[in-house]
């Protein structure tokens, strides 16, 4: 069933239901689905992870290459993230390139992998200027319960955790792991009707009126956030939001990258 | 900014393809297909799926439909349209490709859509749409027939009323011989490349043929392949089956008037009396369902043509990459 | 009772004239057409574990409004096909422009199947006794296959629900069933159509949805199936429910459960 115009009845039930300090699944406001993360699952990539948040799942495959460098980075690797919204995953989605909304999650999921410098591009050097490797991580959507955003970005740094730098096969030195220093994590929060909750579901993705995400580190710091959707957030929700997704992110590091 | 493309290396062509025991360089006999396993109803926001396992290569089929066609002027007067989009992940073979379509999966596409076009009921939902999307996660040679028979059960899945389940298999040709469900140095390295899509009663819906081969070997193929496919089939429907495993599960609705099924009485014969009974209405239905068989049984021909032509608005304009599709590397390339 | 999962193509009789809704004849013989399960009574026909729900004359549902023309409202019925309600077919009269006013975008209805043609051209119908616009309750999704078990024999299930959960329901025919009483009624009734659908295969279901909603653990045994069938009080007052039709149809369909 499509999800685009959700009746005024269902928009009130879960208004509804926040008034009560409930949601629609049964989950507090601050908890998260359940969480399944398998990674090597595609022998063709040089990592790979399949990721359900729920049941919205999600393909992250790492493809490792030579290329060259940009002129301004001579000396560093090659980050390239993109994301498919691929029609399987709900019948909202349709072929063809991707729309606004795959290219904002997709650069949203890049910012927190580069700016939190979770790869070491210095490491992903093979001759200065001349040639480098390339990260392509490519997040395929299987299937969208909501929350496509925070599900992509576990998945894309599970397949990093696990890939392998093919030295050897393309006869550039030997096999490596990628060099990994950081373990960015995104959490999403919705508002709705002035309440904010954690890991949005399907219809409450479609229900709210904002949706905030914060990509913070291994250390507390953050290095990403997007808000989206038409609404306004005030200074305290934002602060809280901030607050609660770097406590969140650190628990599911624990839970579930630590020890990959 | 360039990536280097893995070259298809000559000198690392297998001196032999068979060996003196008759096995193959996997292990296989000339006639034996790769281990399948499949599984439905995997994913929850589709009408119906399939993943699928055949080998190494690894398949997701998800249906959608029958549902509304946009924009309106793809809608068909008296049926729905199939569309079927064969779609490769970036990650799935081993030189990455670029997302999106390009000329090889938009005619895999095509040819793969017209295999289930004779099987499926499309008549009973005029206007509509019944969208199957085959996405290759994991590629090993093969994937065309491996997204065809994950297809049909993401069809059977989906409700989608169906003359029967659609099996497909390729046979190539390697020392001189005859061989069945193709694995990648066969397929690179080969002499023929014979994928062919049929019907539980043996008839071709797909057929497709690369290389070189003489008559008598391509009739030969064609046996050998009708083999693969009831093979292929068989394990299509304990598939399907034991998704129950025990009686217990089976989830039914006792109306016999589901709606859905009772679609299949045009819609003038079913009138606002309420005084017809299920007798009346299912003898009206079994006299419809003959007619058309009979309809389609001598018509076939007819109807497969026109049916063709008004489909080749399947691709649609936004899937045609501005530069015109670009070729997947034709090394290391997915040729069944 | 044994019941066949069969599959497209499956060979079901030899016999052409046992051909029933869900088959398909070819040189003489029936083969099914559906993924689903066999049913013999009478023809034999398949019923499908899952499919759209197909607009039919004469059928309730439960609609939303996603467009507002001058002279119609175009409902999603649950269904590849749209349906259209003139502006005529709304009981009072209403000018163009008030049209959102009544019922805009995102607002929910009970409506009746007035007309459906050969394009699949739907037309809706809002005259009928009881049909009208919903400002309150929750509608709840069901595959339309499992519609009938909710309605139940004679309308013995949703009758008991009524009764149990002092709850409003209208079950539409497109698989969605609409709701109202106070929260605590709702989310038990809710539970109970959970549990209808998910074991609408067994027999005695009335009794143990009945059971549940009387917070008892026992799974009365089938032989008791006629008991509880004397303290069900059929609601003559709910014609706008059940249509008549439908409840003969499930009543000579659901002979052996409950």
């Amino acid at each position: 069933m499509s999800n685009e115009s959700m009746s005024i009845l269902k928009k009130d039930y879960i208004y509804n239901l926040m008034l009560k300090g409930k949601r629609e699944d049964g989950r507090t406001f601050d908890e998260i689905r359940n969480i399944d993360i398998r990674t090597n699952v595609i022998d063709k990539a040089e990592g790979s992870a399949w990721i359900k948040l729920g049941d919205t799942e999600i393909l992250v495959g790492v493809k490792v290459q030579v290329g060259t460098p940009f002129p301004d980075s001579a000396g560093e690797g090659v980050i390239i993230t993109s994301m498919e919204l691929n029609p399987i995953a709900s019948p909202d989605f349709e072929a063809g390139p991707p729309k606004e909304n795959a290219i904002e999650m997709a650069r949203v999921a890049d910012r927190g992998i580069r700016e939190s410098g979770a790869i070491d591009l210095s490491k992903l050097c093979i001759t200065e200027g001349e040639e480098v490797w390339m990260v392509f991580i490519d997040i395929h959507v299987l299937n969208n319960c909501g929350n496509i955003q925070d599900a992509a970005s576990l998945g894309a740094i599970a397949a990093l955790l696990t890939s392998t730098v093919p030295g050897g096969r393309e006869g550039r030195g030997e096999d490596m792991p990628m060099p990994i220093r950081d373990m960015p994590v995104a959490i999403t929060l919705v508002d709705i009707g002035g309440e904010m909750m954690l890991d949005p579901g399907l219809d409450e993705e479609t229900a709210c009126d904002t949706r905030i995400t914060i990509i913070s580190n291994q250390d507390g710091s953050i290095s990403g956030m997007q808000k989206s959707g038409d609404g306004a957030l005030t200074e305290e929700q934002l602060l809280k939001a901030v607050s609660l997704a770097c406590q969140k992110a650190s628990e599911l590091r624990e839970a579930h990258l630590l020890n990959i | 900014m360039q990536t280097k493309h893995w070259r298809i290396n000559m000198s690392d062509k297998p001196e032999k393809f068979i060996d003196e025991n008759g096995l193959r360089l996997d292990g296989r006999r000339i006639n034996e297909i790769r281990p399948m396993k499949m599984e439905i109803g995997v994913l929850s926001r589709a009408d119906g799926s399939c993943y699928l396992e055949w080998g190494n290569n690894k398949v997701l089929a998800a249906v959608y439909g029958p549902r509304e066609l946009h924009p309106r002027r793809l809608q068909k007067a008296d049926s729905a349209l199939i569309r079927y989009r064969y779609n490769m992940a970036a990650f799935s073979v081993e030189d990455r490709i670029r997302p999106g379509p390009n000329r090889r999966s938009i005619e895999i596409s095509k040819v793969s859509r017209e295999a289930f076009e004779p099987v499926v009921l499309t008549h009973l939902y005029p206007g509509a749409v019944i969208d199957v999307f085959a996405e290759v996660l994991q590629a090993d040679a093969g994937t065309r027939t491996a997204a065809i028979n994950a297809a049909s059960l993401a069809l059977a899945d989906a409700g989608i009323p169906m003359k029967g389940l659609i099996s497909a298999c390729a046979v190539g040709k390697v020392d001189g011989q005859l061989v069945l469900d193709l694995n990648k140095p066969e397929d690179n390295y080969g002499d023929a490349d014979i994928p062919m899509a049929m019907t539980s009663d043996g008839e071709i819906t797909l057929l497709q043929m690369d290389g070189d081969i003489t008559q008598e070997e391509f009739k030969k193929a064609i046996e050998m392949c009708k083999d693969g496919c009831h093979e292929i089939l068989a394990i299509q429907q304990e598939t399907l089956r034991n998704k129950f495993s025990k009686l217990e599960d089976v989830e039914i609705s006792d109306d016999k008037e589901n709606n859905d099924v009772s679609a299949l009485v045009e819609s003038e014969l079913v009138s606002s009396e309420e005084d017809e009974t299920s007798e009346d209405l299912a003898s009206i239905e079994k006299g419809e369902m003959e007619d058309d068989v009979k309809d389609a049984e001598t018509e076939d021909e007819v109807e497969s043509v026109e049916e063709q032509e008004d489909s080749f608005q399947d691709v649609d304009e936004e899937d045609i990459p501005d530069d015109n599709g670009e070729d997947v590397p034709e090394d290391d390339e997915e040729t069944v | 009772m044994e019941r066949e999962i069969v599959i497209p193509g499956q060979l079901l009789s030899e016999n052409k004239t046992d051909s029933g809704p869900g088959t398909y004849v070819k040189d003489g013989k029936v083969y099914s057409l559906l993924y689903g399960v066999k049913n013999t009574k009478n023809k034999i026909s398949v019923i499908p574990f899952t499919g759209k729900y197909i607009p039919s004359p004469g059928d309730y549902v439960i609609a939303t409004v996603i467009g507002v023309t001058p002279s119609n409202w175009i409902f999603n019925i649950s269904s590849p096909y749209d349906g259209l309600l003139h502006v005529s077919e709304y009981p009072r009269r209403v000018e163009s422009d008030k049209m959102s006013e009544i019922m805009g975008v995102g607002s929910s209805a009970l409506l009746r199947i007035k007309d459906v043609n050969s394009s699949m051209k739907v037309e809706l119908s809002m005259r009928d006794r009881g049909l009208r616009a919903l400002d309150v309750g929750r509608v709840i999704e069901v595959t339309p296959t499992k519609i009938p078990r909710i309605i139940g024999h004679g309308g013995s299930m949703v009758s008991m629900l009524k009764k149990k959960t002092n709850c409003d329901i209208f079950v539409g025919q497109n698989g969605r069933i609409w709701i109202n009483g106070n929260d605590a009624e709702m989310d038990l009734l809710n539970e109970a159509i959970e549990l209808i659908m998910k074991h609408s295969h067994t027999s005695g279901l009335t009794e143990r949805i009945s059971k549940f909603l009387k917070n008892e653990d026992d799974v009365v045994s089938e032989k008791d199936g006629t008991v509880l069938e004397d303290d069900l009080v059929v609601d003559t007052e709910d014609k706008y429910e059940i249509r008549e039709e439908t409840r003969r149809k499930v009543d000579t369909l659901l002979d052996d459960d409950n």
